[in-house]
């Protein structure tokens, strides 16, 4: 790869982007208009990541950038395969379902909750001032060139505002949708989470998608003091979808964010979660399970900033590798000098189901305060021959055996599903899991 | 029903059986004794397939079928069940999961159509409160955080839902305390019947004052040395295993 092209290929989104930005929403906000051109500049000077870069090192995005993507501006329905319209209707009410970048009504199952796209709030002054206060304040463009690609050229997403005491008590489902239509395009949804003081949500982002073509997607979440919120994330791309997402939770004091993170899809999938413990007594749990099979590439980073005092967090990552899959996690852990009696806990655990398979696993602690616990503990290996063994030895088939150990090592994540919708959802989609990708 | 000649089994290189003739027939109880390290747990574990194992016999028959070219699932479908001497625990899958899966899949076998849930979770309590399983035990993850009584009260759980024509116990009485031993030597007890044949694999003779052996063998370096009735074990307690490791010596 040469510098030459990396500037071609960039240089072709700097001429889209003076092209459409007039037609983006939020277009004549002069706070809005500033953030997308920054932003723009932002990724032009940084360019894609390489593998020399740290944070990439295992993670090569040159199938991403050798292609060049169309924007998407205008709302565009391609018809919508069955399969995915009956994955849609397993999310309920309230429910927000974008189709290439653009929010679909029809899909839609709206209700009185302040639920409204980003685009409508950007259209309404006094959202708009909500918005302005918070949007791009989380992500630091500045070190992810994907992030501000997404800050300059997001068409919508989901605008969640939680009124202060209130208490929500159906999940918010966002399903994002890209179809292929054509020709390889990009979809950046953004979308602005706001839990205010003590209220309580839980919210559920689903990325699904046909085709080949690239969602990269950006979510802030903000916890004002003493909200909990809980945060699924299903990431079920296509077999041909590139799936890149930065999500930056910031918790005031006495706020929880949970996480549910769980990736089955995708030919090449990197998943940045970020979490600033920025109130004293504020707490993250962290889960995720991934699962790739042949040909494919999951990466999660994770980086929870450690800022105040009496800040907890635990996290567990378990993941799923066949076939000559690839699997990364990064678990970055920042204790600042005043974050005292900091807690956390750190825990990657690994099933190689081939040879061939491969995980890269690092924690990557940095700690600068005196008084604190921090364990962290890896492990990586496979199914096991004597458990297997037993298994047969009662009568259960060779393969039978084996998904029952699969299922297992998932089910540290997968029982912990607090919607029970989508638990059954999530068991139907490990099992195809394990049919298909888990024996490639 | 079994048929053993001139059975050796190696691992990594290591003989460990070394020519055992074996005959079993329905309704039998045997019991198989012998010193640690003669082939006891290793005998079991051909039996029931494991393929860690390097085997080679005259004849291995069950009814007088190949066992050599039958997978363990295949094997346990047939109607061979082995108690294990350690249980394997498994983490994430639910005891009465794991049961149901393996009752249907010898169901399965047997022609006979699968339990749904239900039905097999009152079958399961039914057996288990003889055993003194609860509903909790059930529900926990398979063998995981067991005692030891209670990961052998769980095999002999699945030796009766499995309903087996050949059951394999392996030192099932080990770490057992004289309550459990007696709960498990009652479980094994209303397994026998004439249709059924019971191999008890036993260091000790502790459990035959339980569950009488119609047999006796002790194994001895991989080969069995000497058979006889159940004073033959009771001979053992009284003297010991080590004339019968000088004899074998001297012989070998």
């Amino acid at each position: 790869m040469t510098m030459s092209s990396v500037l071609t290929k960039q240089s072709v989104y700097g001429a889209q982007f003076s092209a459409i930005l007039d037609r983006l929403p939020g277009h004549g906000l002069v706070w809005v208009d500033r953030l997308r051109k920054r932003a723009m500049e932002q990724f032009l000077d940084l360019g894609f990541p390489t593998t020399r870069l740290e944070n990439w090192k295992y993670t090569d995005v040159s199938p991403i950038r050798r292609i060049a993507f169309q924007p998407i501006v205008d709302r565009v329905s391609p018809p919508l395969p069955e399969t995915l319209r009956l994955q849609i209707e397993a999310y309920a009410a309230p429910r927000l379902v974008f189709v290439n970048g653009k929010m679909d009504p029809e899909l839609s199952r709206r209700t009185p909750l302040p639920l409204l796209s980003l685009s409508e709030a950007l259209g309404d002054p006094e959202h708009a001032r909500v918005v302005e206060a918070h949007l791009g304040q989380y992500i630091s463009s500045s070190d992810a060139a994907f992030a501000a690609w997404n800050t300059a050229f997001f068409t919508d997403g989901a605008f969640v505002l939680i009124p202060r005491g209130l208490a929500v008590e159906r999940p918010v489902n966002l399903v994002f949708v890209s179809i292929e239509t054509g020709e390889p395009r990009a979809c950046h949804p953004r979308n602005l989470v706001i839990a205010r003081e003590g209220s309580q949500v839980t919210f559920v982002e689903v990325f699904l998608g046909a085709g080949a073509y690239l969602t990269n997607a950006v979510t802030e979440i903000i916890a004002e003091p003493g909200a909990v919120i809980d945060y699924y994330k299903i990431e079920g791309e296509s077999a041909r979808g590139f799936h890149t997402a930065a999500v930056k939770a910031h918790l005031d004091r006495d706020a929880s964010l949970t996480s549910r993170s769980i990736s089955f899809g995708g030919a090449l999938v990197r998943n940045d979660l970020n979490v600033a413990l920025d109130g004293e007594g504020s707490h993250c749990t962290l889960n995720g399970l991934f699962a790739a099979g042949s040909g494919r590439l999951v990466d999660n980073h994770t980086h929870i900033d450690h800022r105040k005092p009496h800040a907890s967090s635990r996290e567990l990552y378990k993941g799923l590798l066949a076939g000559d899959a690839t699997g990364v996690f990064n678990g970055a852990i920042t204790v600042r000098e005043d974050a005292q009696k900091a807690d956390a806990v750190q825990h990657s655990k690994n099933l190689l189901l081939s040879e061939r398979a491969q995980i890269n696993t690092k924690p990557q602690f940095e700690i600068r305060a005196n008084d604190v616990r921090c364990v962290h503990g890896a492990t990586v290996g496979q199914i096991d021959e004597d458990a297997i063994f037993y298994l047969k030895s009662r009568g259960v088939g060779e393969d039978e055996a084996s998904r029952i150990l699969i299922r297992a090592f998932a089910a540290e994540i997968l029982d912990d599903l607090r919607v029970p919708a989508l638990r059954d959802q999530m068991e139907r989609l490990f099992e195809d899991w394990m049919n298909c990708s888990g024996r490639l | 029903m079994l048929r053993i000649r001139n059975l050796f089994a190696s691992i990594d290189g290591k003989q460990i059986l070394r020519g055992l003739n074996l005959d079993v027939h329905a309704g039998e109880v045997h019991a198989i004794m012998g010193p640690n390290g003669s082939g006891k747990s290793t005998l079991a574990q051909v039996l029931a397939g494991r393929d860690i194992y390097e085997v080679v016999a005259d004849e291995l028959t069950f009814d007088g079928r190949n066992l050599l070219a039958m997978p363990p699932e295949i094997r346990a479908r047939e109607g061979i069940f082995l108690a294990f001497q350690y249980p394997i625990e498994i983490p994430g899958v639910s005891n009465l999961y794991f049961l149901r899966s393996a009752v249907n899949a010898v169901r399965a076998h047997r022609g006979l159509p699968e339990l749904d849930a239900v039905d097999f979770m009152s079958l399961a309590k039914e057996q288990a409160a003889g055993l003194g399983i609860d509903d909790a035990m059930l529900k926990r993850s398979l063998n995981e955080g067991f005692s030891g009584g209670e990961k052998k009260r769980n095999e002999i759980l699945q030796l009766k839902l499995l309903d087996p024509r050949l059951a394999i116990l392996d030192e099932t009485d080990s770490g057992l305390d004289i309550d459990a031993l007696k709960i498990v030597a009652d479980g094994i007890n209303a397994m026998r019947s004439p249709e059924r044949a019971i191999i008890v694999v036993t260091h000790y003779q502790r459990l035959l004052n339980y569950v009488v052996p119609d047999h006796v063998h002790v194994l001895v370096g991989g080969r069995i040395m000497r058979s006889g009735g159940k004073e033959l074990a009771l001979e053992l307690e009284h003297r010991g295993y080590s004339w019968l490791e000088a004899e074998q010596k001297a012989v070998a």
